[in-house]
């Protein structure tokens, strides 16, 4: 167990090694830089740029050596744990991306956990009362949400939210309440926004959770042991969750690792849709505007995130699962 | 406020130098009286800041306003990002030298200027101006850009702005006294105080006694080292500009001029402004501008502000919105508490056509070059049908140039080759020779190729593709099949610079208001960034190192009468030298023209005073809502504003 | 034969004993017929169809049984059929605009007028400019009933590219207007627009599939066929691409994609974006199938017969869930669909004048839309109702893709 443990930890250094060299020729493959795409900005709309103040900026971060040089530069600031300087934002990394992360952090919480209420009961309803009516018509109800382009619901109940509630559009709170401490009329106000970043966001999840949901519990109870109990005279209740269940479930606690970021990342869309102050309108508009550290770091923070959250459920289930462990064992 | 159609007063300029004294004609008044800010009272009367005739100069500004306001209130704007906050300087517009709403430049911050042969400028500040944290606002401000960071090598490193350096010759700088500073050149440079006067203006000053901590001479070493490591910075000069942004206004502890002062510090979603109480400006009353206590600007996507602003999320908004919000906004003034108006932009034309005369394609550039297909594919626009579909027919149809409300504009201008003739257009193709049709009907080039232009544009609006559908279908009828080509906008603009790409459409001419006094560059090769002829403008930008020389005898003609008008001092030259220009312009359709005067809403809260019904939004020169002076609207909390019932503009008659 | 059995010869009548009186010949029927070792098998053809049915076969079947996936199933094909026929199908030309007719809404189409049933038809337009609004005003007219034309001909076209025609399946009543769906800002029918749109938005399905079909079975094959390092690199490879958020690699794909390309050529290259990036799951799927599956005795015969690996893999293994993989692959198509509107909307995917739904909903995102003239954002209905369609039929194809079951 323990060199397997090893052995997984060493596997992540080359794979954390790849994804920034593919993240970083991401960024650059664009032509141009974040100062040619600011200046033709300012150029566009008449304004004449500080072509000095520019020049300078180039010159300190380096953006007149060679790619390779930038890369090492870029890369030996995050093992130091310096994400760089936005040049979008005039800050460092850190800062910019560190008053957003709370925010995400509660949107995408509470899309999780929207997500598995919803998707649980209608799951485990579909398994058990396969092909009836009210089958279809849940999983049609699930699929919705999956089928209706994100951005354009979001854009029709802002609107509709507005009309007939009164709640401001866009954003996660009131205005008056950005940048204040938290209080019970924040919190309200948050709590009020809430609702549509998450139905819109959720949906989505919702449906393939339902589905694999239902194809774990159906194959679990065709299974020998299901017939047995059942005939033993187990209520079926019971049987459900006590047995098929918990197998079922293994996927779900496998996922969480990597649900997370693209959670944070698949709301995206959304947020710039709904201009809420979470990560991906910031992710967005830096991969627009060429905004190198930014960009870069922030999605090294994510990868870093994902190969981390990958390793530690993989733990989890090898801790749940004593097959796995088996076979780990039986591999060596 | 006075409408522009006026044509405004004709700066004097004499031998001997007539002071252009401001508005500040009014008889002052005792100082015992003048009222102080209520917002301030609790400060003053605990001691923090002092009274009110210690803060204002010895001779403030004296504004002219329609209607005296009541302090106080809050004004909520929508940006797009935390770049915006630069608008606040845009729209506070406290400038040296300023425009006013007939587009006169007369003196702002600075009691008055000397002008001498167009070539001496003396400065006179106002005694007793301070800058927003109390430090006396003086002479040692611009000596201490003029050598310490104009001059520096590390701080600028490509020189003087070129609009203080005409045949790349600065000028002398004198610090006569305490408030007197005076620019000397050895010629006439009409740029300067046009300059002055910009949205984003020239800034010849700078906060020195913040700054100087930040400058190798003046700062402790061992302090600046520290500072240095603490802000993250490679060296001092990047410290200094990492603080000196004067225009971007995102450092709330650097002094300002402005009506309003960032208390924010980014990074954030909403930015608050607070009155600055050091301005210098009051009202006829003698109440310290500005009437608003506070502005607030949130961020948010620029696609969603016009449904945020149509759930009465703006109070004074403009920005981002377009004219096709307006049907959506009319409707939500009835569930909120504000009125939409229209005013009108300012460019020559909203969107116009720029043939590329320096296409690599040999070919094609002997075609553009030839004046007759020119004008043919001028002839061939239907402006009309534009104007119908897409603005309601409220614009006005023409040539890319100067809109009626300049004082140079002649009707003969807009309307040369912008009638919707095909037949005359046919006539014309058939005169260059190019009678050979492909079988759909399309005419070839003299290489048999079918004649296909594919016009690129920078992707921004489905405004530009909308236009480019329409003037497809009229093009076919004279057998010249065009191609749109969406783009992203860098690489669209390197692809004109670069000769790529054979026609783009973009907006028209940025100054449609211009008057004698401004330059008239944009109708000569001057800059790179113009989308006709891209390599002339280099070739005189980077003066001959890169790019070519203009080789159609027009665009010549064009570019001498420039340097003529840089050349000159006085304005019957600037106006005939200008007049000269715009007829060959009009002859040589160098761009061709679709409609301008497109209508801007402008949504305004219901209880806002003081901004105009009716106005020009444009950003140079009008800065926006700057040249209307914000620092002058208020909030009428009144009963009687509650309860009258305000008109509603209706939008001008369509021509 | 019996009686020589029973003759005097039981042991209990050897010992004395007395027997059972039996009576012979035993009453049960003997065949004559000459003896078929093989009649236990033998079917009758109703039986041998149902035996001898091929894996297909018995898929069809089962699938058969799922009455959604069915019905599905025949959505989607009318719709792919509908993309052959789309000029004929549509009342107006991709580009045919009329300025008098902006923003027009959706026209009914009603059969009766006073009560009597007529031929179909719909109300004529009423338009007035409120220019205190700046809007378009639009009222239908009861008056002015406007007979639809059927097979009609209308406006030319060349079909396939090949040869004119100009016969349409529905037309407006001649020198009036029909726009069931609306018009857009310029004056153009949208129910035309969708139909001409679904030819782009359906195939870069069915592409962008192909494409990660085939990365997916490629890599993954040799990933589970040859296990060891291989297995470990591209498991490592999958991981990396999996752990990339989609988005900033959709963008930047998307922004390098030269502006000089044609748009068939940014096309296809958008579907090959989507597809690099979806094959991950099959692969995955792939490989441990494949894990599984090559210990099972056929592949060692057939290894030892002398195969090659590539045969083997495609000959023997992959048949063997082939169903599985194309359930998986026909509920990945929704994805794609789903990307290339959402690719659309960022403004990365396709763009005017190139028609597909998802560059409908772009220009259909904006307030004015929502508020005014919501019946641009009909193509949502096009998007759910195919997105739908293909998870009922890939679901009805999943469950049925083990008939072994």
């Amino acid at each position: 167990m323990l060199s397997y443990l090893i052995h997984r930890i060493l596997i992540m250094i080359p794979t954390l090694i790849a994804i920034s060299v593919v993240i970083f020729t991401i960024i650059n493959l664009p032509p141009g830089d974040y100062f040619s795409t600011y200046i033709a900005e300012l150029q566009s709309s008449g304004e004449s740029a500080d072509l000095a103040k520019i020049a300078f900026l180039k010159a300190q971060y380096g953006f007149d050596r060679p790619l390779w040089a930038q890369y090492i530069f870029w890369v030996g600031g995050l093992l130091r744990g310096d994400m760089g300087y936005s040049f979008a934002y005039n800050l460092p990394v850190n800062q910019v991306v560190g008053d957003r992360l709370l925010m995400t952090v509660i949107v995408s919480f509470a899309t999780i956990l929207f997500t598995y209420i919803v998707a649980f009961p209608i799951g485990v309803y579909s398994a058990t009362h396969q092909y009836s009516w009210t089958d279809h018509a849940l999983t049609l109800l699930g699929l919705l949400g999956l089928a209706t382009p994100s951005f354009l619901l979001a854009l029709v109940l802002l609107y509709f939210a507005n009309v007939y509630f009164g709640i401001s559009i866009g954003g996660l709170m009131d205005p008056q309440y950005v940048n204040r401490a938290w209080s019970f009329g924040k919190a309200v106000s948050v709590a009020a926004h809430l609702w549509i970043p998450i139905i819109v966001i959720g949906t989505a999840g919702t449906a393939s959770m339902i589905r694999r949901l239902r194809a774990n519990l159906l194959d679990e109870l065709q299974k020998q042991y299901v017939v047995t109990a059942r005939a033993k005279g187990l209520h079926p209740f019971k049987l459900l969750f006590k047995y098929p269940l918990r197998m079922a479930l293994n996927p779900f606690i496998s996922d969480i690792g990597s649900l997370l970021p693209h959670v944070i990342s698949g709301a995206a869309i959304v947020s710039v849709v709904m201009s809420l102050p979470t990560t991906g309108p910031m992710l967005l508009d830096a991969l627009r505007s060429q905004d190198m550290y930014l960009a870069g770091s922030f999605l090294m923070f994510m990868a870093f995130l994902t190969v981390v959250g990958v390793f530690v459920s993989d733990i989890a289930l090898a801790i749940l699962d004593p097959r796995i462990r088996l076979q780990a064992g039986r591999r060596q | 406020m006075p409408k522009i159609e006026n044509k405004p007063t004709r700066r004097e300029v004499t031998q001997t130098g007539l002071a252009l004294i401001a508005a500040a004609a009014l008889p002052r008044k005792a100082k015992a009286e003048l009222p102080e800010t209520p917002a301030f009272r609790h400060e003053v009367a605990g001691g923090k800041l002092p009274k009110i005739e210690e803060r204002i100069p010895l001779e403030p500004a004296v504004a002219e306003l329609d209607s005296i306001g009541t302090p106080g209130g809050e004004l909520r704007m929508l940006m797009a990002g935390p770049k915006d906050t630069r608008m606040m300087v845009v729209y506070g517009y406290a400038r040296l030298v300023g425009y006013t709403p007939s587009l006169a430049l007369a003196p702002d911050i600075v009691k008055s200027i000397d002008v001498e042969n167009g070539r001496v400028f003396t400065l006179h500040l106002r005694k007793g101006h301070k800058w927003s944290d109390g430090h006396p606002f003086t002479s040692e401000d611009f000596r201490y850009w003029f050598e310490d960071v104009a001059q520096n090598k590390y701080l600028s490193s490509s020189g003087m702005p070129i609009s203080m350096m005409p045949e790349r010759e600065g000028p002398r700088f004198e610090v006569l006294d305490e408030t007197t500073v005076r620019y000397e050149w050895t010629r006439p440079n009409p740029l300067f105080l046009p300059d002055l006067a910009g949205p984003s203006p020239l800034f010849i000053y700078r906060p020195a006694h913040y700054l100087k901590q930040f400058h190798q001479k003046y700062a402790d070493k061992a302090m600046l080292e520290t500072l240095i490591k603490q802000a993250n910075q490679r060296n001092w000069a990047a410290l200094h500009n990492k603080f000196d942004t004067m225009y971007r206004d995102d450092n709330p502890d650097l002094p300002s001029l402005e009506p309003w002062i960032l208390k924010t510090r980014p990074p954030s979603d909403r930015f608050v402004f607070e009155r600055n109480p050091y301005y210098y400006r009051i009202d006829p009353a003698g109440n310290q501008l500005p009437y608003i206590d506070r502005v607030i600007l949130s961020i948010a996507d620029s696609k969603i502000i016009p449904a945020k602003t149509g759930a009465g999320e703006s109070d004074l908004q403009a920005r981002y919105l377009r004219f096709d919000n307006y049907t959506f906004l009319k409707e939500s003034e009835q569930r909120n508490d504000f009125k939409v108006r229209l005013w009108r932009t300012g460019p020559g034309s909203q969107l116009a056509l720029y043939p590329n005369l320096n296409v690599n394609d040999e070919i094609w550039e002997g075609l553009l070059h030839d004046l007759r297909f020119r004008r043919a594919l001028s002839l061939a626009v239907d402006r009309h049908e534009i104007n119908q579909v897409i603005y309601f027919g409220l614009a006005i149809e023409g040539q890319n140039t100067l809109l009626p409300q300049s004082p140079l504009y002649e009707p003969k201008y807009r309307s040369a080759w912008a009638q919707f003739d095909l037949h005359e257009a046919n006539r014309l193709l058939d005169l260059i020779g190019l009678t050979e049709r492909g079988s759909d009907g399309t005419r070839q080039l003299p290489d048999g190729r079918p004649m296909e232009i594919i016009v690129e544009d920078s992707g921004e609006s489905t405004e530009q593709s909308d236009v480019l559908e329409l003037i497809r279908d009229s093009w076919r009828r004279i057998g010249i099949k065009l191609f749109a080509k969406p783009s992203q906008l860098t690489l669209f603009r390197r692809r004109v610079f670069s000769g790529e790409t054979l026609m783009s459409i973009d907006k028209g001419m940025e100054n449609g208001l211009a008057t004698a006094a401004m330059s008239p560059r944009e109708l000569a090769p001057t800059s790179q960034q113009q989308l006709e002829w891209p390599k002339w403008g280099q070739y005189y930008e980077t003066k001959g190192i890169a790019g070519e020389p203009p080789n159609l005898p027009s665009a010549i003609g064009l570019k001498e009468l420039y340097e003529e008008w840089l050349a000159a001092a006085s304005n019957e030259e600037h106006t005939r030298i200008w007049h000269d220009m715009l007829q060959i312009w009009a002859s040589e359709v160098f761009s061709i023209g679709t409609v301008a005067g497109v209508l801007q809403p402008v949504v305004v809260n219901a209880k806002l005073r003081n901004v105009p019904e009716q106005g020009i939004y444009n950003w140079d020169p009008g800065a926006f809502f700057g040249v209307y002076k914000p620092d002058g609207f208020w909030f009428d909390l009144s009963e009687a504003s509650a309860k009258s019932t305000s008109i509603t503009p209706s939008p001008p008659a369509p021509r | 034969m019996t009686d020589l059995l029973f003759a005097g010869d039981s042991p209990r009548e050897r010992a004395g004993g007395s027997t059972t009186k039996t009576i012979f010949p035993l009453s049960h029927y003997v065949s004559d017929a000459p003896f078929d070792p093989y009649a236990l098998e033998r079917m009758t053809p109703a039986q041998e169809r149902f035996y001898m049915a091929s894996e297909w076969r018995m898929v069809w079947w089962k699938l058969r049984r799922h009455r959604i996936a069915v019905l599905s199933g025949a959505i989607l094909f009318t719709m792919y059929l509908s993309i052959l026929f789309c000029e004929f199908l549509a009342p107006y030309d991709l580009d045919a605009r009329n300025t008098d007719f902006i923003y027009a809404p959706p026209q009914r189409v009603r059969v009766f007028d006073q009560g009597q049933l007529v031929w179909p038809f719909v109300y004529g337009y009423d338009y007035r400019l409120d220019m205190s609004n700046l809007e378009r005003v639009y009222s239908l007219n009861p008056d002015k009933p406007e007979p639809i034309r059927f097979f009609c001909h209308s406006s030319k076209y060349r079909f396939w590219g090949m040869f004119e025609s100009d016969l349409h399946l529905i037309c407006p009543a001649l020198g009036r207007q029909l726009f069931l769906a609306g018009t857009d800002r310029l004056g153009r029918d949208l129910l035309s627009r969708m139909i001409y749109g679904a030819r782009i938005s359906l195939t870069i399905g069915l592409l962008g599939v192909a494409v990660s079909f085939t990365l997916g079975i490629l890599i993954g094959g040799i990933a589970g066929y040859y296990g060891g390092w291989t297995d470990i690199i591209v498991q490592r490879a999958i991981e990396v691409v999996q752990s990339f958020p989609h988005l900033p690699l959709w963008m930047a794909l998307s922004a390098i994609l030269p502006v000089s390309w044609s748009p068939v050529l940014v096309y296809i290259g958008i579907t090959l974006i989507l597809g690099m990036i979806e094959w991950t799951h099959l692969a995955r799927a792939v490989r441990s199938k494949l894990l599984a599956l090559r210990e099972e005795d056929f592949c060692t015969a057939a290894v030892l017969m002398g195969a090659r690996p590539a045969r083997i893999i495609g000959r023997h293994l992959l048949p063997s869930f082939m169903s599985h993989l194309i359930a998986s692959a026909t509920l990945m198509i929704p994805g794609m669909i789903l990307g290339e509107t959402a690719l659309s909307f960022l403004g990365l995917g396709l763009r005017p004048p190139m028609t597909s739904w998802g560059v409908l909903l772009n220009e259909a995102q904006n307030i004015n839309v929502v508020a005014l003239y919501p019946w641009l954002m009909l193509p949502v209905a096009c998007i759910v109702i195919t997105v739908l369609a293909f998870n009922f039929f890939g679901d009805g194809l999943r469950d049925a893709a083990d008939p072994y079951h």
